[in-house]
């Protein structure tokens, strides 16, 4: 079956490769908000504020990037862990890749919905950074966990 | 709708992975299939139907609810 939108399986592993660290990186910076040192750099900026409120544009800038490389791995590993093909892509591992990502984009905005209701301050910006990253996440969780699910159930008998 | 495909593959004698492998899709399609979770598509149904040497309406029924 032909299916489009979707990368070869051999960026899956790739992503795994980038997916699995940069998850356990941002969980110990959410703990404690580490930044390495050798990560402090110029960097281009198309937009920055700082504390007083004073914006540049298209400047040259210091900064550190432990936040910028995380992010970056995350998402990139992610989206190849999530849109690579299986190994044998076919039409129902197809279905199921759908489905689950209509179950995350569900999950994820019940949940962003209750925090829009419960939560406030500047925690709120906590629960939007979390955001940027859950639906992602969801659906990689859930898509996995049905697969893992389907290959167990009803081992092969003659 | 229902298959008979779990008794077909008996009495051929395949694996759900033989099956698979002879309509090139994954063994959890196969195992979806005969659980009756997932419909196949057309184009699926008759390859399957061919495998075995079958009509395609031997193979698969509609139900009440259909």
């Amino acid at each position: 079956m032909k299916s489009k939108l979707l990368l070869p399986n051999r960026f899956k592993i790739i992503g795994w490769s980038l997916f699995i660290p940069a998850t356990i990186a941002g969980i110990i910076f959410t703990i404690n908000e580490f930044q390495i040192k050798w990560l402090n750099t110029k960097i281009f900026a198309i937009i920055q504020s700082d504390f007083l409120g004073k914006t540049k544009f298209f400047k040259i800038i210091e900064a550190n990037i432990t936040v910028t490389l995380i992010g970056i791995m995350f998402i990139i590993g992610a989206m190849l862990v999530g849109f690579s093909k299986e190994k044998r892509e076919d039409e129902y591992i197809a279905e199921l890749r759908l489905s689950s990502l209509l179950w995350a984009v569900w999950v994820n905005y019940a949940l962003l919905l209750l925090s829009f209701i419960f939560v406030y301050g500047i925690d709120f910006l906590t629960v939007m950074m979390y955001n940027m990253f859950t639906v992602l996440l969801i659906f990689i969780v859930r898509f996995n966990y049905i697969l893992y699910k389907n290959s167990k159930k009803a081992p092969d008998e003659k | 709708m229902k298959n008979n495909i779990k008794v077909e593959r008996a009495i051929n004698g395949f694996t759900q992975e033989d099956l698979a492998n002879k309509v090139s899709v994954s063994r959890q399609t196969i195992n979806a299939m005969e659980a009756n979770k997932y419909i196949p598509s057309t184009v699926l149904s008759m390859k399957i139907a061919k495998i075995f040497n079958k009509r395609v309406e031997d193979l698969f029924f509609l139900e009440d609810s259909d």
